[in-house]
């Protein structure tokens, strides 16, 4: 595997200015190799939406992004707002979680294929026609010559998805940052989506980031992953390595709250409380008054990301405490 | 194609009954003369305020001129107003709307407060300030309609960009790299500009009201043009013994006005059906 694609550094996001700025991404590094999928795993409001709109820089008013997002060699943070349009959408493309909001309901589906088309290429109007079709077959989408030209309120939940992936991959992005494209669908149609994205993956050679609270879908999707609490990683490796043994007492609790069909019946782990909001993280580890293994330097010094085992990194005071704890994840899901 | 008739028929009444009401003057605003026996403006000293008779079903005015060829010949003008008036406002105010909303920031806050000076005063008594300023007449009524009217249309259209832009497809918009001009014009603008089209119906018909209140008043239209105001005007002082000079000029308003409000609530009903 050559260098990364996308190399991100010290990224920090804030909203507002002066002493009521809140800190919404603190200080995130990782990368994203050729051709890999890196799962962003975190509960609601652990900055890993935020992150991936970082990424382009694509945030709600009052937002600043700091530190440095390279994006084959550039900095994205450092560039103008017409290197910047021709970067979103065309090398890196983004899929939203609501494919019913994320479309404009009053035009048809291939106006808003070829919308991107548009703004990215040169085909001509012929080409661009036959791209579109192209395209909606590549992504399941049978019928695609009379689905064209219906408009966003004809198709079901995970036809739209495939929809708005259909849009996103017109011009052939060499990235893909995928923000929860599956929270919204049911089930079976999950699945389907999943599938779709790595088979698309394989088939174009692109990276895709995955932003999730389901680690099912990481497990099956992933080959690395990074959990994120408060805005900050706190640990981060491959997928299995995690899997089978975190060492962060964080990712341990998140682990041990997922259900497993066919395992033996076992208690359900929960974490006790709810993640701090952004004006009041707790000094320290942010994760300290929710955790089993906390200690008294827990309490006192935030820990960095520190390497643990090749490729393997947390954030924790207690990592061996917790690696001793073992994973509460059995046989099934580690080993997949 | 047996399904083209069925949805026709499926349309809110009141959209069928306006259409018609409007397409019939429309008409009658193009062709006058192929429905009005005689010219507005030739003089008949024989039949001075004759009153409805089968000659002259609308009877005459105080020239002899016949009230039925003036008020259809009148049409030509009022629904000239009626577009002329609006045009200007709809189209100007729509795009200032769509930017102010989709910026937002100092803008919109300039915006809002030149909105509300606009609207501190009473929208006549604006315009007939305005028109007195620049002299009477048709133009200059249209100036003065269009540097007021234009604000109602923009606060329209500014609030609803707004909640668009919070969507999540004008962000979507953005991470395919399209162009702010091309986001607010091709995306928000389509779904936000629904009650604006609604009001500027509305307003066709308040244009024509206005129309034929400053024609009255001496501002609008000049005599001897055949328009209603100014006919309304005219029979003023024959109020007592000539009812009909005026009284026909005003039912012509009134379904004119009537067109244009139901075609406003049918398209208003068929729009938020579709969303």
């Amino acid at each position: 595997m050559s260098g990364p694609v996308l190399r991100v550094r010290d990224l920090i996001t804030t909203f507002g200015q002066g002493a009521q700025a809140l800190c919404a991404v603190d200080g995130v590094s990782f990368d994203v190799g050729p051709g890999e999928v890196l799962g962003l795993v975190g509960e609601s409001g652990s900055g890993k939406s935020v992150t991936l709109r970082s990424l382009l820089r694509l945030l709600p008013a009052g937002g600043h992004v700091a530190g440095r997002v390279e994006w084959q060699g550039r900095d994205v943070l450092a560039m103008s707002e017409a290197e910047l349009r021709g970067v979103r959408g065309g090398q890196i493309s983004m899929i939203f979680q609501e494919p019913m909001t994320a479309l404009n309901p009053v035009l048809p589906v291939r106006v808003q294929i070829e919308e991107n088309l548009r703004a990215h290429t040169d085909l001509d109007g012929r080409g661009r026609r036959a791209r579109s079709r192209e395209l909606m077959d590549l992504v399941g989408i049978p019928d695609a010559g009379r689905r064209l030209d219906e408009y966003p309120h004809q198709f079901s939940g995970g036809m739209r998805q495939r929809v708005m992936i259909a849009i996103a991959l017109a011009s052939d992005p060499k990235l893909l940052l995928a923000d929860e494209p599956t929270t919204a669908l049911d089930v079976t149609i999950q699945d389907q989506i999943l599938h779709l994205i790595l088979d698309l993956r394989d088939a174009l050679a692109m990276s895709v980031v995955f932003v999730t609270h389901d680690l099912g879908v990481v497990s099956a999707t992933c080959d690395r992953m990074a959990v994120m609490y408060a805005g900050r990683i706190v640990e981060e490796g491959a997928v299995r390595d995690v899997f089978a043994g975190p060492r962060h007492a964080y990712t341990r609790g998140l682990l041990g709250s997922i259900p497993q069909a066919g395992a033996e019946r076992s208690m359900l782990l929960s974490i006790e409380g709810t993640p701090p909001g952004l004006a009041a993280i707790p000094p320290g580890c942010a994760f300290n008054p929710r955790c089993d293994f906390a200690t008294e330097i827990c309490r006192a010094v935030r820990p960095d990301l520190a390497e643990m085992a090749p490729v393997h990194r947390a954030a924790c005071h207690n990592a061996e405490a917790v690696a001793a704890a073992g994973s509460p994840v059995r046989s099934a899901l580690a080993d997949g | 194609m047996s399904h083209i008739p069925r949805r026709a028929l499926s349309l809110p009444r009141p959209l069928l009954l306006g259409g018609a009401i409007l397409l019939a003057s429309t008409l009658v605003a193009a062709f006058p003369g192929a429905v009005a026996p005689y010219d507005p403006l030739a003089m008949d000293y024989v039949n001075l305020l004759a009153p409805p008779s089968a000659a002259h079903p609308f009877g005459t005015d105080n020239f002899g001129r016949d009230v039925l060829s003036r008020v259809l010949h009148a049409y030509t003008i009022d629904m000239q107003i009626a577009l002329f008036a609006t045009l200007f406002p709809f189209v100007f105010g729509t795009l200032v709307g769509a930017v102010v909303g989709y910026v937002g920031g100092t803008p919109e806050a300039v915006f809002g407060r030149v909105v509300d000076a606009v609207i501190t005063f009473p929208f006549l008594v604006l315009v007939i300030a305005i028109v007195s300023v620049l002299g009477p007449g048709l133009g200059n009524m249209y100036i003065a309609i269009g540097v007021v009217g234009w604000v109602f249309y923009a606060r329209i259209v500014a609030a609803e960009v707004k909640v668009q832009t919070r969507l999540d497809y004008a962000d979507a918009g953005r991470a395919m790299g399209y162009t702010h001009a091309r986001i607010v014009f091709r995306h928000l603008l389509p779904n936000a500009i629904t009650p604006a089209v609604v009001y500027w119906m509305t307003d066709m018909a308040l244009a024509i009201l206005l129309g034929s209140s400053l024609g009255y008043l001496g501002l609008g239209a000049q005599p001897p043009a055949a328009e209603w105001g100014v006919q309304i005007a005219d029979g003023k002082n024959f109020m007592a013994t000539a009812w009909w000079i005026s009284v026909f000029p005003g039912i012509a308003i009134v379904i004119t006005g009537l067109g244009f409000s139901l075609l406003g609530d049918g398209l208003a009903e068929v729009l938020r059906g579709r969303r």
